[in-house]
């Protein structure tokens, strides 16, 4: 019991990290504590290291919402060391329950969207510190979404959360992560609608596309390729805006060309 | 009255010290909270501006203070790291513009907020973490606590350092733009540079972040062929590449509301083709 309070606590204190100053929120680290609280540091260690290395790469595009790794991770780890699974059982409940959990994320801002009335009436008044009452609010609910899971999943042990998990038809769970990995998609193409303004940015987007999947460049060299790109981009910008202004600027006199 | 409105409106001769950057800085940690699917991160832009506006604002009426706050409570969205720097121009462009003017913070923010996000997850998400992750859970897969230590230390040297920087140097980058008389020139130059870098970043995005394979295969006589082969002969990612600009072209159409519809839906299909087996 004790231990599922901790847990709950710890699983919400990573929440507010998850959406605030993100210092923590990595299944590594995550994970580790968990270990701590539950009794075994090491498998803390080797269950949150192993979560890390899979979930490398793994976050928040624009309006995507990742699978939770806060809730994954943690449930994961606390609950291969109960069960004394170790490792594997870790692992393979960890990433059903991080796809399940996603689910309460993409919830979470969903109810956001009510307190934009509230933050528009602050507005409407010119208080510039009414926003921040509107804070603790999302804050206990993000609170929540987590740690309530990870109380029930701890509490009730890993042979509630495997029969939940087994009572998924394995096709859900796997759709779940094939899902995962396409929704991306979306958090990018709403970037895209506010960057691409012209025909020009097709252009580009298309080169970094291509640059990343035949050449299998990382983004280091692409963003330092880009660079080179935008320099001439702006050269060519600046070119274009000057005829207007030296058109109207000449005179019916003859004038000497130097080529 | 002419007269009435200067009175009204911000005070640009209000000094904005390092102490007031520094609650930009505080409240920048809880960007996330608010997001939501109507304005994304507006809710806490108009948060994380606010110390500064209340400043600026502070002998002004209300009329002028609620559009200040109304100016930042637009859609927005960004990296937390870059959004720094977003803070830090817009600060210095409160300050030294006319109240008359105060559209071009609306179009600055806009023109950085959607390279800045795709570089700063390039970088960030995809490949800092990625690196201090690697290094950590390498030593803790040796059973060494200082793999957590290490990567907790590593990470957020660079995750809290970039937060602080990124706004105090936003706000003199910002400053120094604008006290020329080149301004405009000056932040469109930038505008056209970072949509460049920008573009290329999340180009690279959709090849490395969107995953989509089709599993089934077309019988021909008696070949079978795999039809995910045949595409990735015409391009690799091809897809991932068409997936993106169809959910473009549907987002566009929606005008970006129901958000979370769309997602949920994506999921659904998603699913069902799964289990078909046409995705894999």
């Amino acid at each position: 019991m004790l231990q599922a309070l901790l847990i709950a606590l710890w699983a919400g204190i990573c929440s507010l990290d998850d959406v605030g100053p993100q210092m923590i929120r990595r299944p590594l680290l995550t994970g580790t504590v968990t270990g701590l609280i539950m009794g075994d540091l090491a498998q803390g260690l080797t269950i949150g290291a192993s979560l890390e290395l899979m979930w490398m790469g793994i976050g928040n595009v624009g309006a995507y919402s990742a699978p939770d790794l806060v809730t994954g991770a943690i449930i994961g780890t606390a609950l291969g060391i109960s069960s004394g699974g170790g490792v594997a059982t870790g692992i393979a409940l960890a990433v059903p329950v991080a796809l399940l959990a996603q689910q309460l994320l993409v919830l979470c801002r969903t109810l956001n969207v009510a307190f934009v009335p509230w933050a528009q009436k602050t507005a409407d008044k010119g208080d510039f510190d009414g926003i921040m009452k509107i804070i603790p609010v999302s804050a206990l609910m993000y609170f929540l979404a987590r740690a309530v899971p990870c109380f029930i999943a701890v509490y009730f042990g890993s042979d509630l959360v495997s029969s939940l998990v087994d009572a998924m038809p394995t096709a859900l769970i796997e759709g779940l992560g094939v899902a995962s990995k396409i929704v991306p998609a979306i958090g990018i193409a709403l970037l895209l609608m506010m960057m691409l303004k012209n025909w020009v940015g097709w252009v580009f987007l298309l080169l970094g596309f291509t640059l990343s999947t035949y050449l299998e460049l990382s983004i280091m060299p692409i963003a330092i390729i880009s660079l080179a790109f935008a320099v001439l981009y702006v050269m060519v910008c600046e070119k274009n805006a000057q005829p207007t202004v030296a058109i109207s600027e000449q005179s019916d006199t003859e004038e000497e060309y130097d080529l | 009255m002419n007269e009435e409105r200067t009175i009204a409106v911000a005070d640009a001769s209000t000094e904005i010290t390092k102490k007031d950057l520094n609650k930009m800085f505080w409240r920048l940690q809880l960007m996330q909270l608010t997001t939501n699917f109507q304005n994304m991160a507006g809710t806490a832009f108009c948060n994380m501006i606010s110390p500064v506006l209340k400043k600026l604002y502070a002998n002004a009426d209300i009329e002028a203070k609620s559009r200040a706050m109304k100016r930042h409570l637009e859609f927005f969205v960004c990296q937390v790291n870059c959004t720094g720097l977003i803070l830090g121009v817009t600060a210095a462009m409160e300050k030294n513009t006319q109240e008359a003017d105060k559209d071009s913070i609306s179009s600055i923010k806009t023109g950085l907020m959607g390279p800045l996000a795709g570089i700063g997850d390039s970088l960030v998400k995809f490949t800092l973490v990625p690196i201090f992750g690697s290094i950590g859970a390498a030593l803790a897969l040796e059973g060494n606590v200082m793999g957590p230590i290490l990567m907790f230390l590593l990470y957020n040297i660079f995750n809290v350092g970039s937060k602080y920087f990124l706004i105090h140097w936003g706000y003199e980058m910002g400053t120094g733009l604008l006290e020329g008389d080149k301004t405009q020139v000056l932040i469109r130059r930038i505008s056209n540079a970072a949509s460049v870098v920008g573009l290329m970043a999340v180009g690279s995005l959709i090849a490395t972040s969107v995953k989509l394979q089709i599993g089934s295969t077309i019988n021909v006589g008696e070949q079978s062929i795999a039809i995910q082969e045949m595409l990735d002969m015409i391009m690799p990612n091809l897809l991932p590449l068409l997936t993106t600009v169809g959910i473009l072209a549907i987002v566009k159409k929606l005008n970006g509301k129901h958000t979370a519809l769309l997602i949920l839906a994506t999921f659904a299909v998603a699913i069902v083709l799964y289990m078909l087996g046409i995705l894999v």
